[in-house]
């Protein structure tokens, strides 16, 4: 695919990606095949600060969880009441990060 | 694939782990100062109990053996106590016939939640036990 429009791309959608992971995005659309970039282009990412609104306000009830697509654990910080509160307050730093992991996921998911 | 086999093991081990040093804790403390304990965020900052606020009452109470005591503080510690149970006994099983059923059931459980039909019903549950929370004032 053209440089131009993956530099698009990562302009726009940079934020949503971890940096040490931008790079290889980059490559891999690059080397991706044109008839693709369509849907990447309507792929639907979730905003790391927004996760972390919720997770601060919702942390205990496992809010911030259910809205990455970890239901499991959603549940688990729900019955735990945020895993005795310390795991709730762990979530406020890692929960930016784990939404720019199901980003890559879902970009994956389609780059495959 | 979100979670791997060894991480999700660990995670579950982990927690089972900090709930029965927790249960523990709360047993002695209870057993000494006959005091409940609560380290609940919202509750500390609202004075409004969270849904899952009483749980370690009433898996304390299942443990006492008074089954109706633990119903009428929060049903959920049953779901608690469940999985308390079961998890350990699970991962260990898996861990000795080198298999991954928990890995597969809890992946199974998570796409089963997710769908609306399942989750409405389970959310409207956790609110209304969330009422019952705030009007039994625990």
């Amino acid at each position: 695919m053209e440089a131009q429009k993956v530099d698009m791309f990562i302009m726009t959608n940079g934020k949503f990606f971890e940096s040490h992971h931008v790079m290889q995005i980059r490559e891999r659309l690059i080397q991706m095949d044109d008839s693709k970039w369509g849907m990447i282009q309507t792929l639907q990412f979730k905003d790391p600060t927004t996760s972390l609104i919720v997770s601060l306000l919702g942390g205990s009830l496992g809010i911030d969880r259910f809205l990455i697509g970890d239901t499991g654990l959603g549940v688990g910080k729900l019955l735990t009441c945020g895993g005795l509160g310390i795991w709730a307050i762990i979530d406020w730093f890692m929960i930016m990060d784990a939404t720019r992991e199901k980003n890559l996921i879902k970009l994956q998911q389609v780059l495959q | 694939m979100p979670l791997s086999r060894s991480k999700l093991y660990t995670i579950l081990f982990i927690s089972c782990l900090a709930g029965y040093i927790w249960l523990y804790i709360g047993i002695k403390i209870n057993l000494t100062e006959n005091k409940s304990v609560d380290i609940c965020l919202i509750k500390h900052a609202t004075n409004i109990p969270c849904p899952s606020c009483g749980s370690t009452r009433s898996v304390i109470s299942l443990a006492e053996g008074r089954f109706t005591d633990a119903l009428q503080i929060n049903p959920l510690g049953y779901l608690i106590a469940i999985i308390m149970i079961l998890t350990p006994i699970w991962i260990l099983t898996d861990l000795f016939t080198k298999k991954e059923t928990l890995l597969k059931s809890y992946q199974k459980i998570e796409t089963y939640l997710r769908k609306p039909q399942y989750a409405i019903p389970l959310i409207a549950l956790v609110i209304i036990n969330w009422i019952w929370n705030i009007t039994k004032g625990l």
